[in-house]
């Protein structure tokens, strides 16, 4: 068994511990936005909020966000504006759109760390983000955008405490 | 934990399933939503809206109802393109409709809408005559009904924004439909006569309008193949077989996977289509649960042919098959057939050797497909690009009429070509079939890449002879490759005069626009990587190879003239005899490519100074087809560090001719996407087949373009009124060689292969 | 916590030499009606829950999911699997009906109420160091917590190993009852640090090797040492980590499990700041203060701004175009969350340059955290680590270890890494 709230709401699952956290996502609670790519960590189009932390789900096991706060792009804002939801939209960022839940996930995390991200900053954050579709440039200037507008309020997640039960 | 759970909870869809206790979870989305008749990629969930009250329907392409909504029906996939878009605009256009009272709906396979494929960058240009005619056919229906609702004649009326206006009063499409007074009908004939907007009167091509499929690819809401569901539908994960053709399972031993909690059953695919040879299935409850379980299965095959094979054999094979004077197909390229001119006749000659490596389409989405019966009737729902190329071939694999299979396509995420090989519906339907239960099979990305039609190694040789002053008087240009066509679509092989058959997909770009005299173009098919694996259609397909060929040659012609690259392609692109070009979309020719020679030359300040070991190169290219030409050309900037071979593109600039441009925001995101598809090939991917199957399955070794390595971009397009056309790949094809001519200008090496790697700049710099 | 058992149990064979069964028999203490949590004053239970924290008695007295001090943790040996026992007060599956006279024998001479020897997995061998006073405030904590009823599972050690009267010897040869003595040399703060450390938290049980028989070698205390799969890494001025360990940090990290210049508490560590977050801050300074002694951090206080500087300078390899493939393997797997720019790292983004598994000789550490990561419960509290276990060969992993260990260290690369991450694959994750 493990609880874990996702966009606010908690939810109990007794899947296997090992079970990835994305899989859970999509198909035990059913929010398709997050997206799976490579399985390996390694393309981001899984990329969700976990403590307020960009956190790759297909290689996250459900255990091990037992008692955290996970959000996704379904969470990220409940009306999907977001600063850099609305940059996407203004720059028309996405093509195939396969990546981009993860992307602006992804950039969202980024821009708590960095509120003027530079693009050697961006670069270094997004590079775990691949876009096939290669709309780099425009999830580059849409970041900017978004930073350069109203302060960016970090993703609904707040680091939750560590629960007194030890493993 | 890999307890089995009791035996009384597997038969609860849910509780076997480790669904949720949910608390308080009011307003969260359980799956199960169910599956999609049809899409609109606008609407959250992207089920399209019942029309409202009664409606009007011109034509199958679009109806309006009576709350004015007008719904455009695509039968292209959407994959990036905003193709919905963009056709919606050209329809609305002519039909004079409110925009923001557009919505899209990418339909099913039903045969009434013809022949549905995406691919070839063929969708604007294929449909904008026949959604003009059918927004026309519309405008002019809806004036005349309007007309007399107003009680005037149509003479007397305009059609603006959605709504007819004369006498000094409108009336709304939408109350037009609800009177349910327009009952005009337009033969095949007279829509073809129907007069088309001239230029300057258009309101929507050509404007920046937002897409329509873009919010919900912002908020999570879009609905691509892989996030279809139905109820009772069980997982299905391949375990692959060692070779991509003629594997047969000998045994399967489920022992292990019998351990993980979820895991049913394998199943050993029979396929009447031959299309997944030596396939086994394992079916679980959960998709992880039939990860692990097809991990766990022990298969034994006996192995088809390929099995040993190697990408040197590939290109070594195709090598040997060039040299062989026999064998191939010419193309009907040259307004003078091959003459002597490389013997005595020349003054002198070049000659030499291209390759390219094997690429993997990679799009983003793993290939999946969700296939069931539902009254007689097998569905599949999938995202795929050539409906009606697959559908044969799912009736096949289960021995039922093509009535009786309907596919629905969903977003793609990522196209590229690979859909257009629909492969992966069949093992999912002969699952379902097999199972009699629905089935969602998803492949990991492991599977996704072996299981690849990826884009085949080529080999080329390239001639060319000079007489005394330099002029060009003859070429030649041998392209060997896996033929995706013959393999996949055997029906749309191109054939020469003499009869010859052969992919033209393979060679495309070879035929090229300058004058180089006699000219002989020959098309070979490496039956080596035929066998080993199923070629397949990838971005820009044969340019993808004949132009790094093409490019880098004229580009080594140049230099072997003592002529500056630019110059010297001017001087070829004359636009003279077969080159001048012609209607409807070749109009211009080979003037016009000279246009976006000159212009990305400009915009890069061709024969400006720059830094030690950094230089500019120029490649251009038509695109595919000589009768579709998308005039492309790319001035790439490059440093090479001699140390370590490293090359470092520092701009690319492009210009490009792509006639009337639709939608210029999506133009621009498709030939900026093109462009970087072209450096990503031409530096960071590409794989090798070892023991018939490719080396690099994921991107821990696969290494697409990332974020970081994206140089400045300069895209420019030509201002035309001509034909649009497509533009999804044309520019893909002119980066690897403008890189390669560059760093051949910044230090002197030719390099010959793609993709191009540090140790071969550094290797060509010792050597 | 105390996994890592006792090769010790191997001393039966000495023991069978020596014939100790007279010296190992210990009488029973006479049990009693559990006594009435009203009886215990709510500062002594309050006393008494700190120092739960500090020894971290609920890591190993707690089943995954189960009730709290209930027992049945099992706790893998080379020898078999032992299986932490229920110390609530439930009269018949607890410790009920143990008087404080026979709590007090278990804490400071590792023997039950029973007359039984406790295997040397309960660190009897620091406890004995606890006043009588700390004893009788953690018996009042303990008698005040929900009695639950959980049967012992029983020990899968083999004969003679699960012979407990033979646990008898090791004692004789190892363990030296007595309570701590206070260095008069010292001042107060530092005696309470080395109380706390030697005692409650008993941290040499992990960072102090031992020989072959399993105790403790007290010529070499803090040097570091394996546990678990996972490298306790030295304490005393052998620490190899870049920026010094000085109070400041080690309060942050015992507190929090988090230090921004070192990195985050994982493996065994991971639930160490969560009992000693328990403690009061003075007492995380006394700790702080008395491995402040042993490390030598002073001295080094120089090298702290340079090992920063560095790290963000190395922060930037790899970074921007590039064709290594490794550099491109690191940039997009590890990155977009250990990247730092600006001046200073960003605690959350922990800074591999920095991170004491980079710089240990031994590699185990930063292997383990690539293929298994860091639950949510551990390191950063909320937070998770993903492991990329299942996606990454060992070769991949190998190359990234090597690549940080080049790029970001002066150290000598480690040999051997492919075969290491098999060998810790193989092994499995555990269940920290
Ligand atoms: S699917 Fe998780 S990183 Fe690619
Ligand atoms: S928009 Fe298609 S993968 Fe990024």
């Amino acid at each position: 068994m493990t609880s874990f709230t996702i966009n606010g709401r908690t939810v109990t699952t007794n899947v296997e511990d090992d079970t990835p956290l994305l899989w859970v996502i999509r198909d035990e609670i059913g929010l398709t936005g997050t997206k799976f790519g490579c399985g390996i960590g390694m393309c981001g189009a899984c990329t969700v909020h976990v403590g307020g932390r960009a956190t790759r789900s297909c290689i996250t096991p459900v255990a091990a966000v037992d008692g955290a706060a996970v959000t996704t792009i379904e969470g990220l804002d409940p009306q999907g504006q977001h600063p850099l939801q609305q940059a996407w939209r203004d720059l028309q960022v996405p093509q195939c759109g396969y990546c981009q839940s993860g992307q602006i996930m992804q950039a969202a995390a980024l821009l708590v760390d960095f509120p003027a991200p530079s693009d050697d900053e961006i670069d270094a954050v997004m590079t775990g983000n691949l876009c096939r579709c290669m709309t780099y440039v425009r999830i580059r200037a849409a970041i900017k955008q978004a930073a350069g507008a109203a302060p960016v309020k970090p993703a609904a997640a707040k680091p939750v405490a560590a629960g007194a039960k030890t493993s | 934990m890999s307890r089995l759970p009791p035996p009384e909870t597997r038969t609860n869809p849910l509780s076997r399933r480790g669904f949720l206790v949910a608390s308080g979870a009011t307003g969260i989305m359980f799956g199960f939503s169910g599956v999609l008749a049809a899409i609109d990629p606008a609407v959250p969930g992207s089920v399209p809206a019942d029309a409202k009250g009664p409606s009007f329907a011109p034509t199958i392409w679009f109806g309006i109802d009576a709350d004015g909504i007008v719904t455009v029906n695509i039968i292209r996939a959407e994959m990036g393109q905003h193709v919905g878009t963009a056709l919606a605009r050209i329809l609305a256009d002519e039909l004079e409709a409110d925009w923001s009272k557009v919505r899209i709906v990418h339909v099913d396979t039903d045969p009434k809408w013809g022949f549905m494929v995406t691919g070839g960058s063929w969708s604007v240009w294929q449909t904008f005559p026949v959604f003009s005619q059918a927004g026309a056919a519309g405008r002019i229906a809806l004036i005349e009904a309007g007309a007399k609702l107003l009680g005037t004649s149509p003479a007397q009326c305009s059609a603006r924004a959605g709504a007819v206006h004369g006498g000094g009063r409108s009336i709304s499409y939408g109350d037009i439909a609800k009177s349910g007074t327009v009952a005009r009908q337009f033969t095949p004939d007279e829509l073809a006569k129907l007069p088309i907007k001239p230029v300057e009167k258009r309101t929507l091509i050509g404007r920046k309008t937002p897409a329509l499929d873009v919010d919900a690819k912002t908020n999570g809401s879009a609905v691509y193949g892989i996030d279809a569901k139905v109820p009772g539908m069980v997982y299905a994960r391949p375990k692959l077989p060692p070779t991509r053709n003629g594997s047969k399972v000998v045994s399967v031993d489920d022992g292990a996977a019998k351990k993980v909690r979820g895991y049913q059953r394998y199943l050993i695919l029979d396929d009447p289509s031959d299309t997944v040879p030596g396939w086994v299935m394992a079916i679980a409850d959960s998709y992880p649960a039939a990860i692990k379980a097809a991990d766990l299965l022990a298969v034994t095959w006996t192995a088809g042919p390929g099995a040993d094979v190697s990408e040197k054999m590939l290109l070594d094979h195709a090598a040997d098959l060039i040299g062989k004077a026999d064998g191939g197909v010419e193309l009907d390229v040259a307004d003078h057939p091959a003459s002597g001119a490389f013997g005595a006749g020349a003054a002198s000659t070049i000659d030499a050797a291209y390759t390219t490596g094997t690429v993997l389409h990679f799009q983003l989405e793993p290939l999946n497909a969700l296939a069931f019966e539902k009254n007689g009737v097998f569905e599949v729902h999938t995202g795929n690009q050539w409906q009606s190329l697959i559908l044969p071939t799912l009736a096949k694999a289960l021995g039922v009429a093509e009535s009786k299979v309907i596919m629905r396509t969903y977003l793609l995420g990522g196209g590229f070509g690979r859909r257009l090989n629909g492969d992966y519906a069949v093992p999912a339907l002969l699952a379902t079939k097999a199972l009699g239960k629905p089935v969602k099979m998803i492949l990991t990305r492991q599977d996704d890449a072996r299981f690849d039609s990826v884009r085949s190694a080529s080999a080329q040789r390239l001639r060319m002879a000079f007489d005394g002053a330099g002029n060009v008087q003859a070429m030649e240009h041998h392209a060997c490759a896996g033929w995706p066509t013959q393999v996949l679509a055997g029906a749309f092989l191109a054939k020469n005069k003499a009869g010859g058959a052969y992919d033209p997909f393979a060679i495309s770009g070879a035929d090229h626009w300058y004058a180089v005299g006699h000219q002989r173009v020959r098309a070979i098919a490496n039956d080596l990587a035929n066998t080993t694996f199923r070629p397949g259609w990838l971005r820009s397909v044969g340019p993808g190879w004949t132009n790094w060929a093409l490019e880098s040659f004229i580009d080594e012609a140049a230099h072997h003239v003592k002529a500056d690259p630019v110059a010297f392609r001017l001087k070829l692109l004359t636009g003279a005899g077969r080159n001048a070009g012609s209607a409807p979309a070749a109009i211009g020719g080979a003037l016009r490519q000279a246009e976006v020679v000159r212009r990305a030359a400009a915009m890069a300040g061709w024969g400006g100074k720059l830094p030690t070991d950094t230089a500019l190169g120029i490649a251009t290219s038509f695109g595919q087809e000589r009768d579709m030409p998308t005039w492309s050309a790319c001035v790439a900037r490059v440093h090479v560090d001699r140390k370590t071979g490293v090359v470092t593109v520092e701009k690319l600039s492009l210009a490009v001719d792509a006639g009337t441009i639709v939608d210029p925001d999506g133009a621009l995101a498709q030939v900026q996407g093109a462009a970087l598809w072209g450096l990503s090939m031409a530096l960071h991917e590409g794989t090798t087949f070892v023991n018939g199957q490719v080396s690099d399955t994921n991107l821990d070794t696969y290494m697409p373009l990332r974020i970081a390595d994206v140089p400045e971009l300069d895209i420019a397009f030509v201002d035309s009124k001509e034909v649009p056309v497509g533009l999804g790949e044309p520019a893909t094809t002119v980066v690897g060689p403008a890189i390669g001519n560059a760093i051949f200008n910044a230090v002197g090496v030719r390099l010959r292969h793609l993709p191009i790697a540090p140790a071969d700049v550094l290797a060509a710099l010792k050597g | 916590m105390l996994k890592r058992i006792l090769i010790g149990i191997a001393a039966v064979i000495a023991i069978a030499i020596i014939g100790v069964t007279a010296f190992g028999w210990r009488s029973s203490i006479a049990p009693i009606t559990p006594p009435a949590p009203g009886s215990f004053a709510p500062a002594q239970i309050a006393r008494g829950e700190a120092l739960a924290g500090a020894g971290y008695c609920a890591t190993c007295h707690t089943a995954k999911g189960g009730a709290a001090y209930a027992g049945g943790y099992a706790i893998a040996t080379t020898f078999g699997t032992i299986y932490s026992t229920n110390i609530t007060p439930d009269p018949e599956t607890g410790i009920g009906t143990w008087s404080l006279a026979a709590f007090t024998r278990a804490m400071h001479e590792g023997v039950r109420r029973d007359g039984g020897h406790l295997f040397p997995a309960f660190p009897y061998d620091h406890f004995t160091k606890l006043s009588d006073e700390d004893v009788g405030a953690l018996y009042a904590f303990i008698m005040t917590r929900p009695a639950v009823h959980a049967e012992a599972k029983s020990n899968g050690l083999p004969f003679p190993l699960n012979v407990r009267l033979l646990q008898a010897g090791w004692k004789w040869l190892y363990f030296k009852p007595g309570r701590f003595v206070p260095d008069a040399g010292k001042d107060a703060v530092w005696n309470r640090g080395a109380y706390l450390a030697e005692g409650p938290s008993h941290c040499g049980a992990c960072h102090t090797p031992r020989g072959s028989l399993g105790a403790e070698l007290h010529d070499k205390p803090y040097v570091g040492a394996a546990i678990d799969g996972w490298v306790a890494p030295p304490l005393d001025k052998t620490n190899p980590s870049p920026v010094p360990w000085n109070e400041d940090e080690l309060v942050a990290y015992l507190g929090t499990g988090v230090s921004r210049y070192h990195g985050v508490a994982a493996g065994p560590m991971a639930t160490v700041p969560h009992g000693l977050a328990k403690l009061p801050p003075a007492d995380l300074h006394a700790i702080a203060r008395y491995f402040l002694s042993i490390n030598g951090a002073e001295a080094r206080a120089a090298e702290t701004p340079v090992a920063i500087g560095k790290a963000l300078a190395a922060d930037k390899i790899g970074m921007g175009r590039q064709y290594d493939p490794v550099a491109r393997l690191y940039a997009g797997a590890c990155a977009s969350c250990h990247f730092n720019g600006g001046t200073d790292p960003n605690p959350l983004r922990p800074d591999l340059a920095l991170n004491s598994a980079l710089s240990l000789d031994d590699p185990t550490n930063l292997i383990r955290v690539i293929l298994y990561g860091i639950d949510a419960k551990q390191g950063i509290p909320g937070v998770v680590m993903p492991g990329f276990a299942t996606g990454f060969s060992d070769g991949d992993v190998a190359r990234i270890a090597a690549y940080l260990r080049a790029t970001r260290t002066g150290k000598p690369a480690w040999p051997d890494l492919e075969k290491r991450v098999a060998a810790i694959r193989a092994a499995g994750k555990g269940q920290e």
